[in-house]
């Protein structure tokens, strides 16, 4: 199905009540989440798995999706209100925003927020339909041998590129690739790392580690470290709207902010960390009046928000087509296409041709419902700022133990689920990053089973990796990744030293 | 940060742990059966890349954290460990796997909330109580009637 003819066919499944209720729900939740401190996209999707078993597919990855991009609307009012910034990706935002809010300019803000989002989320969705056929198609000429290399690339970026340390980045990458080997082997049927204890034999749930990780480490390192944080909520006073001359300040940022961060997206880089600060730096370098930025610059608004959802959007290419995530966001929602059997990549397009399409066409609906959502109504997403927190993280761990309970009555995966939460607690607060261990907790298991495919088909050759061109290409470039920093920090520590007097 | 400072006993113990993970990944490599041996990678290849992962990682972090600490570290958190706080949650969720087989998921999950709400700082003792009741029972009303999750009920049944 070429990509105009896909939409459609898409737009029709999308566009039935019931999956125009799903789409909603995503989209309500996902700007809640987004708005509520403490709790992100992942936690909130991973928490949504149980419904897998309910729902159709369809349904389901439209409500994930809606979550995942919903949250990226609800951030940025946090970020523009509250003076402590929640999730990285909106912390450039939050540089101008809360500055404009603190002088009563909450309003333009927020418009310039949401608009910001909605044109950067709509392009992007336009990029998503005409580029993931073509990407598809290439993804299909891929064997074991070029997917276990792609995602080798994965790993690499995820824990390298991203974070202060790529050690770190490494420590937690092994440990989610230990975590991800624990269990039944799919090729042998052999149990691994299982200690002896059966509850483990299945291998542990994403569920239960993706929400230890996140939901109640957060709550540990936020209760032990951050009590004495005055957060004030800035008012929305005067109006919503945007002058003349906001908006025409602010076209200009949404393009360039979506234009930075869609190219982010594809790439295995993970987060929208990078592009948000890059836009920030950029409409800065830009601005006729730098001196205006610090002191609530609208651009300093409208471009990174920009970038930040071109980017989220953009990273379901690399998912879609290829099957490769490239946040820990994207990784749960990978475990959703797992829990129905269907596997993300190339034949997706064609197997799954329906689901598919249909997922992209309700980008384009959410959008909308987004834009909706948060424009109107972002005074009553404010007052969710106001719940008091004992309350609101002690409805986080309540739910978070729901999610690991119900799915089979054991308290074995609470007990789970709190080791996991001090872990969690542990990466927070000695920097080490938390989604390349769900990265590879996900995808080790598979790159483990195309690893052994590809040397089944090479008869034992290892070379295969280095021979066919595409797969060295990859291997090249993963590699590059860890050696040029290294490279480049030992001789800058060599010239500090030489330049040292002695 | 200058070499010769103390050294920071956390990270050292994370860098032990990590390399003692790996001791564990090696122990039991031998335990887990080759598949007849027909292909050169069989299940045990990939724990032994993860092995020597685990260990190279850790041993790593072992020589920053002796060596003046753990390399590009942020500022540590403007407050230090309040324990208490800590030990409020930690033993709330202690208190809610041993008894949410006995009492059922919404005494049990109640209890949860008070304990995490009192880490936060809450004083409320009764509209913790009563907010977290509230709140569990309308969650285990909709797990189990909505969605078909089992959970357990109270000794006093519906919720």
């Amino acid at each position: 199905m070429g990509g105009l003819e896909g939409l459609l066919t898409g737009l029709e499944i999308a566009a039935t009540a019931t999956n125009l209720m799903w789409a909603f729900i995503g989209c309500l939740l996902g700007t809640a989440v987004g708005v509520l401190p403490g709790v992100g996209p992942a936690v909130t999707i991973a928490l949504l798995l149980p419904l897998t078993t309910k729902l159709e597919p369809t349904s389901a990855l439209i409500m994930f999706c809606g979550v995942y991009y919903g949250a990226m609307y609800g951030g940025s009012t946090t970020s523009i209100l509250l003076n402590t910034p929640g999730e990285s990706a909106s912390i450039a935002t939050s540089l101008e925003g809360n500055a404009m809010a603190k002088r009563g300019r909450a309003g333009p803000a927020l418009a310039t927020a949401a608009i910001g989002s909605f044109v950067a989320g709509t392009i992007a969705t336009i990029l998503v339909t005409l580029v993931a056929p073509p990407v598809a198609e290439w993804g299909l000429s891929f064997g074991p041998t070029e997917k276990f290399s792609l995602m080798v690339l994965a790993f690499m970026t995820i824990s390298a590129v991203l974070g202060q340390s790529a050690l770190r980045g490494f420590a937690s990458l092994f440990l989610g690739l230990y975590l991800g080997l624990i269990g039944t082997d799919l090729i042998s049927g052999q149990v691994r790392f299982a200690l002896g204890i059966e509850e483990l034999y299945d291998g542990i749930d994403v569920v239960v580690v993706a929400v230890g990780l996140f939901a109640i480490g957060e709550t540990l390192y936020v209760a032990s470290h951050d009590r004495r944080l005055v957060e004030t909520v800035e008012r929305i006073k005067g109006s919503l709207w945007m002058s003349a001359r906001d908006f025409r300040r602010s076209i200009g940022p949404w393009l360039r902010g979506t234009a930075i961060g869609f190219p982010f997206g594809t790439m295995p880089a993970g987060g929208s960390e990078i592009p948000t600060f890059l836009s920030y730096a950029t409409e800065k370098k830009l601005a006729k009046g730098p001196e205006k930025f610090g002191e609530g610059a609208i651009e300093g608004v409208a471009g990174p928000e920009a970038a930040n959802n071109a980017a989220v959007t953009a990273a379901l290419i690399p998912l879609l087509t290829l099957g490769l995530p490239t946040s820990a966001t994207s990784a749960i929602i990978l475990t959703g296409f797992q829990q129905y059997g269907i596997q993300p990549g190339p034949l997706l397009f064609t197997t799954q041709a329906e689901l598919v399409w249909a997922l992209i066409a309700s980008l384009y609906i959410g959008n909308v419902m987004l834009l909706v959502l948060n424009l109107p109504m972002a005074g009553v997403w404010a007052r969710l700022l106001s719940i008091p927190r004992p309350m609101l993280y002690a409805g986080i761990v309540v739910f978070a133990t729901i999610s690991a309970y119900g799915m089979r009555n054991s308290w074995f995966d609470l007990f789970l689920l709190a080791f996991f939460g001090l872990i969690g607690y542990a990466m927070k607060r000695w920097d080490i990053p938390v989604a390349p261990c769900l990265v590879g907790m996900i995808l080790g298991p598979r790159a483990d089973t195309e690893l052994r495919r590809a040397l089944q088909i090479s008869q034992s050759d290892f070379s295969v990796f280095v021979t066919r061109p595409i797969s060295a290409a990859l291997l090249a470039i993963a590699l590059a990744l860890i050696v040029v920093p290294a490279i480049a920090r030992w001789r800058r520590v060599r010239r500090a030293r030489s330049a040292r007097p002695t | 940060m200058a070499a010769g400072r103390r050294v920071d006993r956390a990270t050292l113990a994370i860098s032990v742990a990590i390399v003692l993970l790996a001791l564990l990944v090696f122990a039991q490599l031998g335990s887990i059966p080759t598949d007849g041996g027909y292909s050169a990678v069989g299940p045990r290849f990939a724990p032994l890349v993860v092995g020597v992962g685990l260990l190279a990682i850790g041993l790593l972090l072992l020589r920053q954290a002796l060596s003046g600490g753990w390399r590009e570290m942020p500022p540590p958190p403007d407050e230090p460990l309040h324990a208490p706080s800590f030990l409020w949650i930690a033993w709330g969720l202690a208190l809610q796997m041993t008894i949410i087989g006995v009492v059922g998921f919404t005494i049990a999950s109640t209890l949860l909330f008070m304990a995490v709400a009192r880490g936060f700082g809450s004083r409320r003792l009764l509209f913790d109580a009563i907010g977290g009741f509230v709140l569990t029972a309308a969650v285990f009303l909709f797990f189990t009637r909505v969605l078909g999750l089992a959970l357990p009920a109270s000794p006093i049944g519906i919720v």
